[in-house]
């Protein structure tokens, strides 16, 4: 019997861990965790384990098919007919033809993060000409803290450094503890950190995996975030004193002076904002070489520092005001604060591997639950905020930016940029990171996605399917002719109010995508390209150690994936296929030159126009050009990974950056002012009121909907560790455990508001929002806020290509509405709070 | 004396392809020209939706903006002030990458 352990790279979410599998006589039998991968360290959950489920999952597809009942919805039989790769190929290179004079007509879901497709289909996109791409799966995960996380600290997202932290608060996250990047790692780092003593807090509405195990559960009414944020900032700032001066003074815009209008003053001529040094009593631009002692505080005829603006503000916040609002008591608040400022060390250092950084060993992180509000900007901002004002912000101990810097292979780091601030963002790859500083010039759209009139956003899908009904209203001449989409399942989980969203796939006249099997999207496909499974793929980039890696000194890595069987008989690289694609309509040379520029390849590597290759040969070619040629795509194969060690500058880049960090978002004036005049000239009635540089708590329509008695109840997602998306909802053994724990399949109910309600446990219940109503199955439980509904994981499946998930859970965002009052008007995030009645 | 004059052929991709609904495009400008010169024709051609996409408030190239001279990345040869010489410039508009 042949048999043979073979590295890879795992693909069931987009972590991306290093596993072994054991192949025998060409079957996978074992997947373990790789010891030798920094990426999980040998460690794999309930997910990974399943994988060989997936590879060997009878309802996969493995031919490209083609629909024949031309009418489209959810419930319509597509009545699929098998073609070959030809006429598959053929049919849609012609309906690219046919739109070449008119690109933007095409819309491409590009989502597809466990490999290299996002990169492939962005840069795919790119080469025909089109604007519309989507490059993300949520309607709220990523819309705030990217852009956030990039002009605040420099990286891609925020982890709490949980080798030093002794205090961390998560805030609508479950950090380490059920999900998030480099999850397996983080995860061992987290139970050692819990270990030593760090207290963790969560603040959420429901108690899932962070809040059972954390050391204190604060329920929170969903959507008061910012509420909670200034509270505490008012705290520290002018209830206990507890700040960083000397971070304030020299490393945000703290000292900047601003006038009556809230803008900063500027030196005449240069057009630098000025700051008041306390020194020698002299006012002077912020890069002045004599500034030593910037003024926080105070203000004369010169202005007033933004820093004395900030305190002022959060003190309209105090804990007996916001307590009507979040539903936390006063006391709680007031001691969380006291407790987080006191752990902040402030003052203190640390000396790692030689070298002295301020010690800040205290951090506030969050991540999807307060991004999904009508204002989600502000929901999560000062979260952010509570870091900065304490100086903890990567340095040991504090929230550290992900793999925003790096020395090898290449060398990448954070700059400052317009008045001195943190503008360029990091990362590996020379894309252009999402920005919202200081943001672009609205103008009138031309994108039917409306992305100008959302300038400090990245990201734009979530008005689609808005837009696609009123494009007249938006001055709009044109619609999508044409969606091309990675095998992701955008069609119930990168939306709302499915309704609508029906409308919208009805709407595109020729759809062709990957599909893994046939899930709710392919529903809509015309053409359908069967995907691989990641057991049978080669990818360069195998996950998102490139932007969500483990944090803090511990090694970082690069990994390929490879197959580890023959892919089935009939399936194709997805890469290849896109190459195919791109030499049909004649941009394989455009196409080339922007894989170039994306994967760093240079001289003897780039690909060349007129040539094909197979994607072992880009692999090769990526493997060398980056790690030198010892370092081919054969080393790469027989190893699995290559470890990157971190220095000291690399692991915490606060004190090595030079530039400021925000506490004031001055340019939230400037854009909010220009957007104004656009949305007025095109008749828009928008309420702006979200661009001002500090934030003020707004509540969401739920909010007020239960103010008003209209509905009873807010509903809320939250995730699970053994779910992503729908990757393996059609999986037997990751249904095993969804049948087996009491949350997946059911909806979380306050035990005495169910009670009151008469609702027992386990009772099927109509769960009505103003969106749609669905009949659920109520799980009764103290761990939930008792205003709220939990919903959990990707489910509602109805997709008869799914048989094992069909029917099973439900589907949270089709409860969403989707309109224009539920987008916040910063981020695009759409809102995940929505009210709800629960009945029998 | 009249300067020479030097045809550039310029070749758009991303946004731009179908913002300005062409591909490629052949922009005369004299000899000793720069990228900056040759953005600031494009911006007198297609006006405000051209430069309110391309350039930032203060001038610059917005970071989505990817150049290439000749094959050439501009960061790598001088940026806005590279010269222009017989040859191909390529400007694409990327999308911001993303996530979530």
């Amino acid at each position: 019997m042949a048999s043979k352990w073979i590295p890879t790279a795992c693909g069931m979410c987009y972590v991306g861990c290093g596993v072994r599998v054991l192949v025998e006589d060409g079957v996978v039998v074992k997947i373990e965790g790789d010891p030798n991968n920094p990426q999980n360290q040998g460690v794999m959950c309930a997910k990974g384990k399943s994988g060989i489920m997936n590879l060997y999952n009878p309802h996969r597809i493995k031919v490209p098919l083609k629909r024949t009942n031309p009418k489209k919805g959810m419930y319509e039989d597509p009545g699929w007919q098998e073609i070959s790769w030809d006429e598959a190929l053929d049919t849609i290179a012609a309906k690219l033809d046919a739109i070449r004079d008119e690109p933007q007509k095409l819309y491409v879901q590009a989502w597809e993060i466990t490999g290299d497709c996002f990169y492939w289909s962005i840069a795919f996109g790119s080469a025909f000409g089109t604007p519309h791409l989507m490059g993300n799966a949520s309607a709220t995960c990523g819309k705030v803290i990217h852009p956030v996380e990039f002009f605040s600290g420099g990286g891609f997202h925020q982890q709490p450094d949980l080798h030093y932290c002794k205090y961390a608060i998560l805030v609508g996250t479950q950090f380490g503890l059920g999900a998030r990047g480099a999850f397996n790692h983080i995860t061992m780092d987290m139970a050692d950190a819990r270990a030593r003593g760090m207290k963790v807090v969560s603040v959420d509405p429901v108690a899932s995996h962070a809040g059972s195990k954390a050391n204190e559960w604060i329920p929170i009414r969903p959507g008061t975030d910012t509420a909670f944020a200034l509270s505490m900032l008012h705290v520290l700032l002018n209830e206990l004193g507890l700040y960083d001066v000397n971070f304030l003074k020299h490393k945000t815009n703290a000292p900047y002076l601003t006038g009556p209008d809230g803008r900063y003053r500027r030196e005449p001529g240069s057009n630098k904002p000025l700051i008041y040094d306390a020194a020698d009593k002299q006012i002077k631009p912020y890069d002045d070489p004599t500034l030593r002692d910037p003024a926080i505080t105070g203000g004369g005829e010169g202005g007033r520092p933004t820093f004395e603006l900030l305190k002022e503000h959060v003190a309209k916040y105090p804990p007996e005001k916001t307590e009507e609002i979040t539903t936390i008591p006063a006391a709680t608040l007031r001691r969380i604060a006291r407790e987080f400022g006191e752990a902040a060390n402030i003052g203190g250092t640390i000396t790692i591997d030689g070298v002295t950084l301020p010690f800040r060993p205290v951090c506030v992180d969050w991540a999807k639950g307060p991004q999904g509000h009508a204002h989600g900007f502000h929901q999560s901002w000062p979260l952010k905020l509570l870091n900065i004002v304490m100086g903890a912000v990567n340095v040991p101990g504090g929230i550290l930016s992900t793999a925003a810097a790096g020395k090898r292979p290449h060398r990448w780091w954070p700059e400052g940029g317009t008045d001195g601030m943190l503008e360029e963002g990091g990362h590996i790859l020379p894309l252009p990171h999402p920005k919202a500083f200081p943001g672009r010039t609205p103008t009138k759209p031309f994108r039917i996605d409306l992305a100008e009139l959302f300038p400090l956003a990245p990201h734009f899908h979530t008005l689609l399917p808005i837009t696609a009904q009123q494009k007249e209203r938006f001055g709009l001449s044109y619609g999508v002719e044409m969606l091309f989409h990675m095998p992701t399942n955008s069609l119930i989980g990168s939306f709302g109010d499915i309704k609508l969203v029906e409308s919208f796939y009805q709407s595109i006249p020729f759809i062709a995508g990957f599909g893994v099997e046939i899930n709710e999207t392919n529903l809509f496909d015309d053409i359908v390209l069967p995907f691989p499974s990641y057991l049978e793929r080669a990818d360069f980039v195998s996950g998102t150690n490139l932007l969500m890696p483990h944090c803090g000194k511990d090694d970082w890595l690069w990994q390929i994936r490879q197959p580890v069987v023959e892919p089935a008989p009939g399936l194709r690289q997805p890469q290849e296929v896109l190459m195919e694609l791109a030499d049909r309509v004649g941009i394989l040379g455009d196409f080339y030159r922007l894989l170039n520029h994306t994967f760093r390849l240079k001289d003897a590597y780039a690909l060349q126009p007129g040539q094909r290759y197979s994607i072992n040969e880009v692999i090769d070619r990526m493997t060398r050009c980056w790690f030198g040629d010892e370092h081919d795509l054969a080393w790469f194969n027989e190893h699995g990974v290559i470890r990157i060690p971190k220095d000291v500058d690399e692991a915490y880049i606060g004190p090595f950056l030079d530039a400021r960090l925000p506490i004031y978002l001055e340019h939230f004036l400037q854009r909010g002012d220009e957007l104004q005049g656009v949305v007025s000239q095109m008749g828009l009635d928008w309420d702006l009121s979200d661009y001002k540089p500090l934030s003020e708590w707004m509540p969401c329509p739920s909010y007020d909907a239960i103010k008003k008695g209209q509905y009873d109840l807010i509903a809320v997602h939250y995730k699970l560790p053994y779910v992503y998306g729908s990757f393996g909802n059609d999986n037997p053994w990751i249904n095993e455990i969804c049948e087996r724990t009491p949350m997946a399949y059911n909806v979380l109910v306050n035990e005495d508001v169910a009670k009151a309600k008469g609702i027992s446990d386990g009772e099927e219940v109509w769960l009505e929002s103003p969106a749609t109503k669905v009949r659920v199955t109520a799980k009764l439980t103290q761990c939930i806020h008792p205003q709220v509904v939990g919903v959990a994981g990707h489910f509602g499946h109805w997709s008869p290509g799914m048989p094992i998930a069909q029917g099973k859970g439900i589907n949270f965002n089709q409860l969403l509405p989707t309109d224009l009052e539920h987008i916040d008007k910063i981020s695009t995030a759409l809102d995940h709070c929505v009210e709800v009645r629960l009945y029998k | 004396m009249e300067k020479e004059q030097l045809a550039i052929n310029v070749k758009f991709m991303g946004d731009l392809r179908a913002l300005l609904q062409r591909r490629t495009l052949t922009v005369t400008l004299p000899q000793g020209s720069t990228v900056g010169d040759l953005f600031a024709s494009l911006s007198g051609n297609y006006g405000e939706p051209f430069a309110s996409r391309v350039f930032t408030h203060s001038g610059a190239l917005q970071h989505y903006i990817l150049v290439f001279l000749n094959g050439q990345n501009i960061k790598d040869v001088g940026g806005l002030a590279a010269g222009l010489g017989a040859g191909e410039v390529e400007i694409v508009m990327l999308p911001m990458f993303e996530g979530g």
